[in-house]
């Protein structure tokens, strides 16, 4: 294993000290710079009472360019595509070395309580989202159910 | 206020070229952007899924389809190919991915080096699959010890493939879903494939099973329990001896039995092979600190081998800045590996598939392929493919300059394309697909294809006679013990808030955000604070009230 940069220590060590709530992120037993996340869905969004799990990926470079971050569960949103991928401005263009791994699963909390469905990744449910938003939470609610209670 | 450091001095390149080749893994990443369109081309206009009305059969070509056009899919502009897109559309639906899974088990042949590439990418690239489907899949199967004994039940072939699928389905569900598809019938299987007169290519595969199923702890704990009940001892003790056997498969079990038992399944009374391994002939190897994270280095530095999905590198721990230079590879697995050399500024991009020859500072040559890599294209076409024993040779010579790749003391080929951007700093170096593994030899044995005592006139020279290593350097420990290790560092008060490494000493002009220190600096593009434009960077020290 390539030496592990002290920014990556830090960082670990604060999320497992002071962990933030509602998000737990742990560090893999053999990778240190991929994390096993789980968000839980927000209260008063659609995803409320789902576990929602995330792989989170340190890159070469970080904290110079941004963690890679994807949903492994399943989940209805229409800023994330069905490989789990997450449109966030943070993560691409918006990346600053000021974030921090805790800053960026926030950020996913809050992109499930504020879907955004002009900045579309999924763009059929995106469509949905705008012309019949009912049904679109109808349908996020129950995919929660169905892929993020199971276990 | 200190000295202001003037940004225009400092052009910052950025060495990946963004539209460059990701190996086959980035080439199929793509492909799924495509989706949708397929799925309007293939819909029938009743709404019916369209691959409900295809036969297991036709997703078996589908399959063998991918296995043909892997190899080929390096062009950068070529779009991903009809194939790849109609399986992933077909693995959308749960019965879909059922059913791929299957077609895989069954066809991918156990002769082709990229077999097991087209299983962990299609894996890989589909969306994962929930729970239920993970369950049904292990009804399909129905592994039991059973299934381990009677050797008629099915090939080595769909066995073997079976243990692929069982272990990147673990290492991607790793958690719940990892321990809920290694139902006691499947621990059965694999532990009963480790035992003697197993097929030694179901031995390994079975093992990296095994290994990928205990990155989850509680199937950890259960699959020691279970190695500490087989009749005659713990069967890793045993096939960790085999590392030396002429048989290359065997020898590549003995390898990672004895990875297992170091980083994984420590098992009382056994020493770690980093205390037992004899390095005093050793003077260079392959760098612990300068490795992507999931390659595995041998307690003597010289063998590595990949078992991730990823695309694993690491470079060796002496630098060549003149004169002319050999060292040679005995081959191991025959898949894509590409060995060659690169100076430091080459990047290990293992999740996005770029290794050495992916960029503008490094070369190698992948004997799979029969290519020369450079900057993420091929070059320099070889006659042959490289197989299992064979030895790849190769000389660089910083005074022409020129590298140039030999296989079995033959000439496959040649290149300067890399010295346009470098003429020393150069190290051996070499990256490695899923299930690959090769040895490095130095110089610290004696070469098989010995080159020539002069070469144009110069003497060749070896690693070996040239390195030293300290003695921190020398010791491959266990990822858990360097990673204890790691985590005991602390940090200072004014250390640089970007790495935490140095000390924090500049200040950013005009917007005056502080906290950072020269390295990190440099590297900024706009203000990390306030996304401010840098007009001067200026040394500060820490304790100096802003002015």
């Amino acid at each position: 294993m390539a030496a592990l940069p002290r920014r990556i220590i830090k960082e670990t060590q604060r999320l497992l000290q002071e962990p933030v709530p509602g998000i737990s992120a742990v560090p893999d037993d053999a990778n240190a710079r991929y994390f096993h996340v789980i968000v839980t869905g927000p209260e008063d969004s659609p995803f409320e009472g789902g576990l929602f799990k995330l792989e989170l990926f340190l890159p070469e470079d970080y904290p110079m360019s941004a963690p890679k971050v994807r949903f492994i569960t399943k989940i209805y949103h229409p800023n994330i595509d069905r490989l789990g991928r997450i449109c966030l401005d943070i993560l691409k263009d918006k990346w600053s070395p000021a974030l921090q791994i805790r800053t960026v699963l926030l950020s996913i909390q809050a992109l499930l309580s504020a879907p955004n469905p002009d900045d579309p990744l999924a763009n059929d449910v995106a469509e949905l989202w705008k012309v019949n938003e009912v049904e679109a939470i109808r349908n996020a609610k129950e995919w929660t159910r169905r892929y993020a209670m199971d276990n | 206020m200190g000295t202001c450091l003037c940004r225009c001095k400092r052009e910052r390149r950025n060495p990946v070229p963004q539209n460059a080749n990701r190996r086959l893994q980035r080439r199929a990443r793509n492909s799924h952007l495509a989706v949708e369109e397929v799925q309007e081309c293939y819909l029938p206009a009743a709404g019916a899924p369209w691959w409900k009305s295809m036969s297991s059969k036709a997703v078996d070509i589908l399959v063998l389809d991918t296995l043909k056009i892997i190899g080929s899919l390096m062009e950068n502009e070529q779009e991903p190919p009809e194939v790849l897109m109609k399986l992933h559309n077909i693995a959308d639906q749960e019965e879909g991915w059922l059913q791929v899974v299957q077609s895989m088990v069954n066809v991918i042949p156990i002769d082709e080096p990229l077999g097991p590439a087209v299983i962990t990418l299609l894996l890989d690239d589909c969306p994962l699959p929930n729970k239920e489907a993970v369950l049904k899949l292990s009804r399909i199967f129905n592994l039991s010890h059973q299934s381990a004994v009677v050797k008629s039940q099915r090939s080595i072939r769909q066995q073997r493939n079976i243990c692929i699928i069982l272990g990147v389905l673990a290492e991607k569900l790793s958690g719940p879903s990892s321990v809920a598809i290694l139902t006691p019938g499947t621990l059965a299987y694999l532990v009963a494939n480790l035992e003697e007169n197993s097929d030694a290519t179901v031995t390994l595969f079975s093992l990296v099973a095994l290994e990928k199923f205990a990155q989850t702890s509680e199937n950890k704990a259960t699959i020691m329990r279970a190695l500490l009940a087989v009749a005659g001892g713990n069967p890793l003790l045993r096939l960790e001896k085999l590392i030396d056997s002429k048989d290359l498969i065997e020898s590549q079990v003995g390898f990672c039995a004895q990875w297992c038992l170091d980083n994984l399944f420590i098992t009382e009374g056994r020493k770690y092979s980093y205390e037992k391994v004899d390095m005093s002939n050793i003077n260079a190897m392959l760098n612990i600190s300068d490795v992507s994270e999931y390659l595995k280095i041998s307690p003597d530095g010289l063998e590595a081998r990949c078992d991730a999905h990823s695309f694993e590198s690491v470079r060796c721990t002496f630098q060549v800045d003149s004169g002319v230079w050999y060292y040679e590879t005995t081959i191991l697995s025959s898949g894509v590996m590409q060995i060659g050399w690169a100076t430091r500024n080459s990047r290990f991009l293992n999740h996005e598939g770029h290794g050495i020859g992916d960029d503008e500072f490094s070369l190698a040559f992948d004997g799979c392929r029969q290519f020369i890599w450079y900057n993420a294209s091929n070059h320099s076409q070889s006659k042959v493919r490289w197989k299992p024993g064979d030895t790849l040779g190769s000389i660089i010579d910083l005074n022409k300059p020129m590298i140039y790749f030999y296989l079995n003391g033959e000439q496959v080929a040649s290149s300067d394309l890399v010295f346009q951007e470098a003429r020393s700093g150069f190290f051996a170096a070499a990256s490695f697909m899923s299930f690959q593994q090769c040895r490095f030899n130095f110089g610290s044995e004696p070469f098989k294809y010995p080159p020539p005592g002069l070469f144009f006139g110069h003497t060749i020279n070896s690693f070996n006679d040239h390195g030293s290593l300290s003695a921190e350097k020398r010791i491959v420990l266990p990822r858990h013990l360097q990673l204890e290790s790691l985590r005991q560092m602390s940090v200072k008060e004014d250390s640089c808030t970007i790495c935490f490494d140095d000390r924090a000493n500049r200040a950013l002009r005009p917007c005056g955000h502080k906290g950072f220190c020269e390295r990190c600096s440099y590297m900024l593009n706009e203000c990390p604070i306030c996304r401010a434009a840098i007009e001067c960077i200026v040394e500060e020290d820490p304790e100096t009230p802003d002015t």
